[in-house]
């Protein structure tokens, strides 16, 4: 079981070690600052911080000795003549860095290689572990993404990165707005894989359109790797063939709407998901918060309430915030009203920290072999 | 020459040799214009372009610019000319909670 977490907050990343069944902080960094994203690379254990300083923009740090020093590495950048076109009837403008919202390592095989997914929608590629970026040519260049639109943010964003373990080059991001986008050469080419993703909001003709679908959240399971979930704005999708053929799950319980989804590393029918009540009331159902798994592909759920509060709780997960250890039994979340739940047993129980959290934007473990 | 001050919030991501990061950082740049006298800045710190820029050059929308006690009004090309004793300070705008 992993014994690091890192919580990236509105005010601060928080670093969580194992205590027994819970967890406590052991260290707080860039206190103050708005922290929009972690990650741990599980090929040298670095950490690496998405900053997102609202006077100074977007800043990416690294940290080799587990988070003791930092290191400011570049960021993706626009160039000049990028604009970024929408379908939704927004003016065409100057592409710049709004977020850095998606950021990945690459595969064993590729020292430094890392990805980052941005708002306004373009994909950055490093390949000296963020000294430096290239923006990914053919996926920012393709006519569909003058269709994509806002979704989670005023600017399409791509929030999801998806690298298959079986080959590095096969990769699948998922845009909020622009469905799931599949390259299978490292990012030379690129083809829209999000059929079956339906937006029951959308106007009649538009509501099968894979490029306007609005993925919350895409997570691939690592040993089965044909296997994707997705938390939609509209629901919960699943493909097991790579992609192209989503299937809408509609008995999810207490709700299909949210924006979190973690995959068991070993089964991919195994998958849980934080509801919310629906689009436009977006608060645990009843004022309860749930933990909603399949253990059949969706066939079936349980509900899962032990130890999460069950009256006058107004906790909103997000996209980025619940997370699963790579040995699947552990699972932890966090919410924008900063309560933080951790479970040692796949969701049969869980324990809160003993803190209140800044909002809670992301969380990610370290891997067993980075403890 | 320029008189430069680089309020607190800046100069808190300077490298230490720069002072204390708690406090405002002077400094005195050679140049005409504010274009070339930013430039002098980012020579000396270069973390600090990405703070005060855009990748497209324009001053970011939430950092203010004051010469001389009036604030930019050309944030997209910040060109406009000194003279031989002009304060520029660099400051973040006030926004937010």
């Amino acid at each position: 079981m992993s014994a690091t977490l890192l919580v990236s907050t509105r005010k601060g990343l928080f670093v969580l070690e194992r205590q027994a069944e819970t967890w406590r902080i052991a260290q707080r960094v860039f206190l103050g600052d708005n922290i929009a994203l972690s990650m741990i690379d599980p090929r040298d254990g670095s950490w690496y911080a998405v900053l997102d300083l609202g006077h100074f923009g977007n800043k990416l740090q690294r940290s080799t000795d587990r988070g003791s020093t930092w290191n400011q590495c570049a960021v993706p950048a626009y160039a000049d003549g990028d604009e970024v076109v929408t379908g939704d009837g927004k003016p065409p403008h100057p592409a710049a860095l709004r977020l850095i919202w998606s950021l990945e390592a690459g595969a064993a095989d590729q020292p430094g290689r890392l990805w980052a997914g941005t708002v306004p929608g373009g994909l950055f590629r490093s390949d000296d572990s963020g000294s430096s970026w290239q923006k990914v040519r053919a996926l920012w260049d393709m006519p569909a993404r003058h269709q994509w639109a806002g979704g989670g943010y005023d600017q399409p964003g791509i929030h999801s990165i998806c690298i298959d373990p079986r080959d590095s080059r096969r990769i699948c991001v998922a845009i909020s707005t622009g469905g799931v986008w599949r390259s299978d050469d490292d990012g030379a080419n690129w083809r829209q894989t999000a059929q079956g993703m339906r937006a029951a909001y959308m106007p009649e003709d538009r509501q099968l359109d894979p490029n306007i679908q609005d993925v919350h959240r895409m997570v691939q399971c690592p040993s089965q790797p044909d296997v994707f979930w997705a938390q939609h704005h509209n629901g919960v999708f699943r493909c097991t063939t790579g992609g192209g053929d989503w299937k809408e799950i509609v008995d999810v319980q207490p709700s299909v709407f949210g924006f979190a989804v973690a995959v068991h590393p070993r089964d991919g029918d195994t998958a849980w998901f934080v509801p919310a009540s629906k689009d436009q009331c977006r608060i645990p159902v009843d004022g309860n918060v749930v933990v909603a798994r399949t253990r059949d592909g969706g066939r079936s759920f349980s509900v899962l309430r032990a130890g999460l509060p069950q009256h006058d709780a107004y906790d909103l997960v997000l996209r980025h915030a619940l997370a699963i250890d790579t040995s699947g039994e552990c699972l932890a979340f966090g919410s924008t009203t900063g309560g933080f739940w951790t479970t040692n047993d796949q969701g049969e129980h869980w324990h809160m920290l003993g803190a209140r959290l800044p909002p809670v934007y992301a969380v990610a473990f370290a891997s067993n072999s980075n403890r | 020459m320029a008189h430069v001050v680089l309020a607190s919030a800046l100069s808190r991501w300077l490298p230490a040799s720069a002072g204390k990061s708690a406090q405002d950082v002077a400094l005195d740049v050679s140049g005409t214009n504010l274009g070339e006298v930013l430039e002098g800045v980012f020579e000396r710190f270069p973390n600090l372009r990405g703070y005060v820029l855009d990748e497209h050059g324009a001053v970011r929308h939430h950092v203010a610019l004051f010469v001389d006690g009036t604030s930019i009004i050309d944030k997209r090309s910040p060109t406009q000319t000194l003279n031989d004793h002009s304060e520029v300070y660099v400051m973040q705008a006030l926004s937010g909670g």
